[in-house]
């Protein structure tokens, strides 16, 4: 079972300069929701940019977590409140 | 009376329990048939959704979700359900490099899994892509 501090701080190691902020929404440590926000996102197509986020995790996506929904997004794209 | 075509339900070969073979390989080679068929799959039509269950009955909010958005749109879409055989999503990832399901494909490209899919629709993007 993952928590979400570790999904966030795996996210944030591999993917330099990478804000992530995640969610466990089931409460079962399997099924997350995760928005990414990161520079490196930048010029990359949506589909990139969650490989990106998948590969931190490898065979981890469809083992030990069952979901992983994502939302990325580079930081000019980010909401501003 | 619905003037759009109903999505179908594509029968890949792999589907079919006595035409899968003893033993195929996990990873390129030449016997490929359950990868072979899949990309021949996404080569013939259009829009192909890779799901769990069926449009009709949809085993995972996920694909139903998918399956929602292209319906209300009334895109004609091919759907592959990948639960019957678990070589199906292997070989489908291996191809796509894309670890989750469900995966759509129009024109031969993977568009994404549900998350973009979603983004895309709600967006007005998704129309254009499935063009």
């Amino acid at each position: 079972m993952l928590t979400v501090e570790e999904i966030k701080q795996r996210i944030e190691t591999a993917i330099p300069g990478a804000q992530a902020e995640v969610e466990d929404y089931t409460g079962g440590g399997d099924h997350f929701r995760a928005t990414v926000t990161a520079e490196a996102f930048g010029g990359l197509s949506r589909i990139a940019q969650h490989r990106l986020v998948y590969e931190v995790f490898g065979a981890e996506i469809g083992g030990a977590i069952h979901a992983l929904s994502l939302k990325t997004q580079v930081p000019a794209q980010a909401p501003t409140h | 009376m619905s003037s759009s075509e109903p999505s179908t339900t594509r029968d890949l070969p792999m589907a079919s329990p006595s035409s899968i073979p003893a033993e195929a390989p996990s990873s390129g080679g030449a016997q490929n048939p359950i990868r072979d068929a899949i990309s021949e799959a996404i080569a013939e039509h259009k829009v192909i959704l890779f799901m769990k269950g069926t449009p009709e009955a949809p085993a995972c909010g996920f694909s139903a979700r998918t399956v929602a958005a292209l319906q209300e749109l009334d895109v004609p879409f091919a759907a592959v359900d990948v639960l019957p055989d678990p070589r199906i999503r292997q070989e489908l990832s291996a191809i796509s490099d894309w670890p989750t399901i469900p995966q759509l494909f129009a024109n031969g490209e993977l568009i994404g899994g549900c998350d973009i899919v979603t983004e895309m629709y709600e967006s007005g993007e998704l129309t254009q892509a499935l063009a």
